[in-house]
């Protein structure tokens, strides 16, 4: 075996050495990398499943002025199960065709009320303002109020929460 | 481009210098015994990266301690596999650290001029315990309550100082919140910067001084 051949092995032991431990120390990255981002994003990817919920009757909806429904529902994040109150301001201009509208301002999600002496909806953090079927009359909101699915059983409103 | 770049961080850091002093430094011909510390600290490599994982949904209380735990084994994606290396590596780590100390031990790489990379190593192997002790209790489930509660009462048997050592321990006479949130303090803070600091001092000191050879079978 000549000075040059011996050189080159000497070379290419070394190399391989370099790329196995190269090679393992991704294999160990990716190993550790991939279940922790899994593991950090895991509640985020959850998909919520839309649930029908019960408002109540619907003859306490007045005609043309939006009424609001509070209910208690239990809601499940992490491991703990807790009564969360959910709010639906339910609008009807003919007694047959209800809009069910969230409280939640689209501008930055604090609650929004309905004062009547406006006719509008209001929130109070940024004076965004709604009228009475959600449009965007002022303020900063970027889109009208959200609305809920809606569906009438026996005189009892049902909403879907998705 | 890239070696450039390397070649001007290495003008400013000299990180070169650095390497080779690590890792292209002389070794005498050694056996696979003397892979147990690198072994100890890749495991404490994975108990800090899998612990601060524990740490995003893990709750130091009595009413949400368990639940969290549970949550984590069964609820998240992975939580299983980042709980089980900690948990495992918890007990691999404690069997790697004494058989590297046995190792030292029998092949008298203790003696000079290494007798202080020792001590940093007999006050690491202490703070692995405290690490094992602490950790135990985390999951507040009946046996973390009750080897915590044996745990405790042995310190309590102490002469004349037991009853107070007991009382520090569980931050009061009995187990409780305080107890658990102590414990929680001491395994994620305490304990892993006395580690972090002792580990820089041991793994300097192994550089510095080098490795002991083989001891020849004569001596």
């Amino acid at each position: 075996m000549s000075e040059s051949d011996k050189e080159g092995k000497e070379v290419g032991r070394r190399n391989f050495m370099k790329m196995t431990i190269v090679g393992i120390g991704g294999l160990i990255t990716a190993a550790f990398g991939i279940p922790a981002v899994a593991y950090v994003m895991g509640p985020a990817l959850k998909q919520s499943v839309g649930e029908w919920i019960q408002l109540g009757s619907v003859t306490k909806v007045e005609t043309g002025i939006p009424t609001l429904f509070k209910t208690v529902i239990q809601t499940q994040t992490g491991w703990i199960t807790t009564d969360e109150e959910f709010s639906v301001y339910v609008l009807t201009e003919d007694g047959q065709n209800y809009v069910a509208m969230s409280n939640v301002c689209t501008h930055l999600g604090c609650r929004v009320r309905w004062v009547a002496d406006q006719n509008g909806f209001f929130c109070p953090c940024h004076n965004g303002a709604f009228a009475k079927d959600g449009t965007v009359t002022g303020g900063p909101p970027p889109r009208p109020l959200d609305r809920f699915e809606s569906k009438v059983e026996n005189d009892i409103l049902f909403v879907k929460r998705g | 481009m890239l070696a450039n770049l390397g070649d001007w961080l290495n003008d400013r850091f000299g990180w070169r210098g650095i390497w080779e002093a690590i890792f292209l430094r002389k070794v005498p011909h050694v056996n696979w015994f003397y892979t147990l510390g690198s072994a100890s600290l890749f495991v404490a490599i994975n108990q800090a990266i899998t612990g601060i994982l524990l740490t995003l949904y893990y709750v130091p209380t009595p009413d949400h301690a368990y639940d969290s735990v549970v949550y984590i084994t069964t609820q998240l994606p992975f939580g299983w596999l980042i709980r089980g290396l900690h948990h495992w590596g918890a007990s691999a780590m404690v069997v790697l650290v004494v058989l590297h100390l046995l190792r030292v031990f029998f092949y008298g790489a203790y003696k000079f001029p290494r007798e202080a990379t020792w001590m940093t190593g007999v006050i690491l192997l202490i703070v692995v315990i405290g690490f094992g002790f602490t950790g135990y209790l985390l999951p507040w489930d009946q046996r973390a309550y009750w080897a915590t509660t044996v745990g405790t009462r042995i310190a309590g048997v102490a002469p004349y100082v037991g009853d107070f050592l007991l009382k520090i321990a569980r931050g009061g006479p009995e187990l409780s919140a305080v107890t658990l949130a102590r414990f929680f303090g001491t395994h994620i803070w305490v304990l892993p910067t006395t580690l972090a600091l002792l580990v820089v001092i041991h793994l300097y000191l192994v550089i510095r001084v080098g490795i002991s050879a083989v001891p020849a079978k004569d001596e």
